[in-house]
């Protein structure tokens, strides 16, 4: 390569509902809150602890960042766009992955609401490809925006010839 | 094509007559057993008893092969079987990617084969297989060449052969870790066995005395010498069961053709891959291999069902040079395979040495402190210590493997050190691309590039390119999928 300025990916244009980092507080708060209760309530009354109960606290401080600053974190993150020709996201949030799909390659796309999202009007959509590898998934979509998404991204889909493989 | 096989329903070979009700008592075997035990025990009624306990699965057999029915009819291929459960199986023809013909021992002796037609189904349930069993093998082949080239008009060509197993490659065989595998599972199978025999009584004193006559200095080589022969011995044994009569052929044209891949010493299987559908090679080299300056090569399918992802070699372990001179004629260019890589760079190298030297470190400070504070034996942090230096050399080796390249429309990937593998895919057959990177790697400007596709293990990754280069490559892959999503020149 020479020395000129090498082309790099821009994040996706699209972000999701804000709404999402409190759904994705309140599943890490649910997490984190399970743990706690199992190391100090049951596993003191069970007697098969062997921690001292100062080493609860830093448990617990680490539980508390993870219920608050992951979903801010995730929601910085995760993003999405769809063009004529492709779907592009990007998810995650210590490890950052970005995935790009040609719209000709796409073979199902599936809309999900899970229990928590429901609760925030959220939803999921999930795109797959013929590689087991490839599925793109958006979370915390609102849940009009993804119905949207998933007749528009069919309609598309569809209007491509070929077996997708 | 089809139309000379006729409109009507035809049933399996009649010679199936012999291998149904054999089948079927296998099936059966547990309660004919006890049947036949009781029978023999209680006398008088007993011999009714046994009668059935053996006429029943037969007469199951028999009605397998009465209910069995195919035909290749209207453009597609039916198979219709079950007494009670009638099932039928349907498929086009121009939906057939595989054609698969095996013949197990029993098949052998009666001239029979066993034709599966792969659909690349995803489903895993055996029913839904489209398996026509019992047929003469002379009928399978020209059912093959006819479902194989369904559309065009090609006629009988004349196979070359690209690759024929050379015996003395058995040699390559225990640098392979299939011997382990082997050996680990016929211990499982011993111990199994043994334990519900009543288990194998071993006086502990006895055995310690025994020992001690020895010394530990003598047995306990001793032994690793003996499973080192035994891993050897079986490995040397599947090498020759699964690869005996290895042949690659190529039938057809050059592109449009397909590729011919028969093998076995006890069931001779025989797969067909459309040239259409093969995407890629992926040449691999444990460090065994590597060493001995061998190599093995498996194809990249589309289309071929997950679970029989094994059937696509290409080579068996055998010299490097004949690898990549099969590998090449697969590929129709040998560029991918020999041409040099784009290094990923100093980055990249010193991500491999933490990465391997790190938990090495890990492992040893805790030895020490654990000794130093528990007073564990002294070998301990010894042991522990010997990590370091050959967590360097699998630090160096796995750095300079790295490297990835875009050659002649393939998509070239390397990387490993154990498992050392270059994989090459075709351009047009790679579905999307992810690009991972951990907040470490993001540090180091680095990037995980996947580029996904159907075949062979879903996905193609180049480890530790700098972000730079895995745009740039996959942007001179697929130009139009990427350019909308690149950012302007920085200012």
């Amino acid at each position: 390569m020479t020395e000129q300025i090498q082309p790099r990916l821009r994040e996706p244009s699209q972000r999701v509902s804000p709404r999402a980092r409190l759904m994705w507080g309140l599943g890490a708060a649910l997490e984190a809150g399970a743990l706690l209760v199992v190391l100090v309530v049951v596993g003191p009354a069970g007697g098969w602890l062997p921690l001292p109960w100062w080493a609860l606290v830093p448990v617990a401080l680490g539980a508390v960042a993870y219920a608050v600053v992951v979903p801010q974190w995730r929601y910085r993150v995760h993003r999405w766009e769809v063009t004529g020709t492709a779907v592009y996201i990007q998810t995650g949030w210590w490890a950052r992955e970005r995935r790009i799909a040609p719209m000709s390659r796409i073979q199902t796309v599936e809309h999900a609401e899970g229990a928590i999202a429901r609760l925030f009007g959220l939803a999921t959509v999930t795109v797959t490809t013929a590689s087991a590898a490839g599925a793109l998934e958006i979370d915390g979509l609102e849940r009009d925006r993804a119905l949207a998404l998933v007749d528009e991204l069919t309609l598309m889909a569809d209007s491509v010839p070929g077996d997708a493989t | 094509m089809s139309d000379d096989l006729g409109q009507g329903w035809q049933r399996p070979d009649p010679r199936m007559l012999l291998v149904y009700p054999v089948k079927e008592l296998g099936r059966f075997l547990p309660v004919v057993i006890g049947v036949l035990v009781a029978g023999t025990a209680s006398g008088g009624p007993g011999t009714w008893l046994q009668l059935l306990g053996i006429g029943v699965p037969i007469a199951l057999g028999v009605l397998r092969y009465l209910t069995t029915s195919y035909r290749i009819a209207q453009g597609r291929v039916e198979l219709r079987r079950g007494l009670l459960n009638r099932h039928v199986l349907s498929t086009p023809l121009d939906r057939v990617r595989t054609v698969d013909v095996t013949a197990p021992p029993v098949h052998r002796l009666l001239g029979l084969t066993s034709v599966r037609i792969g659909t690349g189904t995803a489903s895993s349930d055996e029913d839904d297989h489209l398996d026509l069993d019992g047929l003469p093998a002379e009928r399978a082949r020209r059912l093959r060449a006819d479902l194989l080239t369904a559309g065009t008009d090609s006629e009988e060509q004349a196979a070359t052969a690209v690759l024929d197993l050379d015996p003395a490659w058995v040699r390559y065989a225990p640098l392979t870790s299939s011997g382990l595998v082997l050996a680990a599972g016929v211990l499982g199978l011993t111990s199994q066995v043994v334990d519900s025999l009543g288990g194998l009584r071993v006086d502990a004193r006895n055995l310690h005395d025994g020992a001690g006559a020895w010394s530990l200095w003598v047995a306990v080589p001793l032994g690793l010498l003996g499973l080192v022969v035994m891993v050897a011995l079986l490995s040397i044994g599947g090498y020759v069961v699964t690869n005996w009569g290895f042949r690659l052929t190529h039938t057809g044209p050059g592109r449009g053709g397909a590729w011919q891949l028969r093998r076995g010493l006890l069931t001779t299987r025989e797969t067909t891959i459309d040239d259409e559908r093969l995407r890629g090679v992926v040449v691999g080299e444990p460090i065994g291999l590597r060493l001995a300056g061998a190599a093995r090569a498996s194809a990249i399918v589309t289309g071929l069902d997950r679970r029989e992802s094994g059937s696509a070699v290409l080579v068996p372990p055998a010299p490097r040079a004949v690898v990549e001179r099969v590998a090449g004629e697969v590929l129709r260019t040998a560029a991918p395979l020999t041409a040099p890589l784009t290094r990923h760079g100093p980055r990249a190298r010193n991500r491999r040495f933490t990465r391997a030297l790190g938990p090495a470190l890990l492992i040893a400070t805790a030895a020490l402190v654990l000794t130093a504070l528990a007073d564990l034996p002294l070998w301990v942090p010894v042991l522990a210590a010997v990590g370091l230096p050959v967590a360097v050399l699998l630090a160096v080796d796995r750095a300079a493997a790295l490297g990835h390249a875009l050659v002649e429309d393939h998509f070239v990937v390397r990387s490993g050190s154990l498992v050392r593998r270059r994989e090459a895919l075709e351009v047009d057959a790679v579905i999307g691309w992810n690009l991972r990177a951990t907040w470490f790697q993001r540090r180091a400007d680095l990037t995980s590039l996947v580029a996904t596709t159907a075949g062979g293990r879903q996905a193609v990754s180049a480890l530790d390119v700098p972000e730079d280069a895995a745009v740039a490559v996959a942007l001179a892959a697929t130009p139009d999928l990427l350019a909308p999503f690149l950012a302007g020149p920085p200012d």
